[in-house]
């Protein structure tokens, strides 16, 4: 199958943390992940993934199955905008893992600078929850960025 | 045509009384499940539009009578709160068509569908489409041509400025869809699946029957992706479990999600069915949504519409493998 912008998906080590980038598709091969867990720990970086497809998302569930089988807890870092449309999508997507931080689309309405930024959601968790997400400096031009979706629909994960 | 609307609310019947007999079809209004069974009976409709409010019961009697009298059904849900039971209706998993929009996009997805129906035309995304949308088309010789297709179209997307969701969801429901094509459809003379069971990382030629082609185009209102193949075997009754499926299937070829995660992730999925010809399925993206300044979608960003239509008449399709 050819690999164009999406990219073959990758694992990089990244201090604590095992980095996924490119496209989780029926390529990817996730079974090996629970055995890279530390001290029943688990910690993946999802902001390199372009792509997340129904194969890619059932490797994914058994993964998250079977680390939760192993005791294995899973934390998710930095997730990119693809993997929160599939937590939303599929409520099995999240399982038991605990997602700290995420993707999500801004825009400023002073200059029209789109960017996708990170959200801690430990942080902002109850706003959230209420449908608020936080507003963030644009970086072109310093005015305030506002989320740029539908917020119940993009932080539904949060709610499950 | 003939169309029954069932609703209890005076105001929305009027105004789609007005609008949808303004495109020239006769509109009768009754405001429950009893006054339906009675005009389905008297009239005979080509379709019935009912509220998704009437209740479940009362809905699936509609439904069972209008299939039995060889009638389309099409629920609808207006305003937030009735959309937010489109998940309840879905998992019905016998509604054959759901509208979840406000209007007027209520009434122009109902003006199409019941256009389509009167002049038995049901195939093509331009029916969607503001007149002169051109549509790209691009023809998978191979299987391994659907990474690459769907990276042409997200890249494609990207270069004339649609936003990252959108570009996004474009792949994730172009992917499906072909790969659904690719091996889901095929089946042989006695209707057995060829392809179902095989690794989707497998490369195999898609000759004659088996070519899959995929078109897209958007008129600043409606991104629409089309994917179309050449064996037909898509069954209507099978279409509303597998858009309320809502895990992966742990055997097969498959994850059992494809047509699940493409409803999910697009406005509108429009199945058009030729049964033992064609298949053709149609994701509609609402881009308004993504425009900045944020402005209001004429969709609701947590229901999802669909609509089957199967082809009556026997088919004139010309396939790849036809001479």
């Amino acid at each position: 199958m050819s690999r164009g912008a999406r990219g073959r998906m990758t694992l990089t080590a990244i201090g604590d943390a095992i980095a996924l980038g490119g496209a989780i598709d029926e390529a990817a091969g996730l079974a090996e992940l629970p055995g890279r867990a530390r001290e029943g720990r688990l910690v993946l970086d999802l902001a390199a993934v372009t792509f997340i497809n129904s194969l890619g998302v059932r490797d994914w569930i058994r993964m998250l199955r079977a680390a939760e089988r192993a005791g294995i807890a899973v934390e998710l870092r930095r997730v990119a905008e693809p993997i929160v449309q599939q937590l939303n999508m599929i409520v099995a997507t999240r399982g038991a893992a605990v997602v700290a931080s995420c993707y999500a689309p801004y825009a400023c309405e002073a200059c029209g600078h789109e960017e996708s930024c990170l959200i801690d959601l430990a942080a902002h968790l109850p706003a959230l929850q209420r449908g608020a997400p936080p507003a963030l400096p644009c970086p072109a031009c310093g005015a305030a960025m506002a989320f740029h979706d539908f917020a119940e629909r993009y932080f539904a994960f949060l709610s499950v | 045509m003939t169309i029954v609307l069932v609703h209890s609310d005076r105001r929305t019947c009027r105004a789609l009384q007005r609008l949808l007999g303004a495109a020239g079809h006769r509109v009768e209004v009754t405001a429950g499940a009893d006054g339906a069974l009675e005009l389905l009976e008297a009239l005979g409709p080509a379709l019935l539009v009912v509220d998704g409010g009437v209740g479940r019961s009362a809905l699936l009697a509609v439904h069972a009578a209008a299939r039995a009298r060889g009638a389309e059904v099409c629920v609808m849900l207006l305003g937030p709160a009735g959309a937010a039971d489109a998940p309840a209706i879905v998992s019905l998993g016998a509604v054959t068509s759901l509208l979840a929009q406000p209007l007027p996009a209520l009434a122009e997805s109902l003006a199409i569908g019941a256009r389509k129906l009167a002049r038995g035309d049901l195939f093509g995304a331009e029916k969607y489409l503001l007149w002169g949308t051109e549509l790209c088309a691009l023809e998978l010789a191979r299987s391994r041509d659907r990474g690459a297709r769907v990276d042409e179209l997200a890249d494609r997307l990207r270069g004339r400025g649609q936003s990252a969701r959108t570009a996004s969801m474009a792949m994730l429901i172009a992917d499906e869809l072909l790969s659904n094509a690719i091996y889901n459809a095929p089946v042989d003379a006695r209707g057995a699946p060829l392809r179902r069971a095989q690794p989707r990382d497998r490369d195999f030629p898609l000759d004659g029957r088996q070519r899959v082609r995929l078109r897209w185009g958007c008129d600043a209102r409606y991104l629409a992706i089309e994917v179309t193949d050449w064996f037909g075997s898509l069954e209507r009754d099978a279409i509303p479990p597998a858009l309320a499926r809502r895990d992966v299937r742990e055997t097969g070829g498959g994850a059992g999600m494809g047509l699940g995660l493409a409803y999910r992730a697009c406005d509108h999925l429009v199945f058009n069915l030729a049964p033992g010809a064609r298949t053709e399925v149609i994701a509609l993206l609402d881009v308004r949504a993504g425009v900045a300044p944020a402005t209001a979608a004429p969709t609701y960003p947590a229901a999802a519409s669909y609509s089957v239509f199967v082809q009556r008449a026997a088919p004139a399709v010309a396939s790849p493998a036809a001479p």
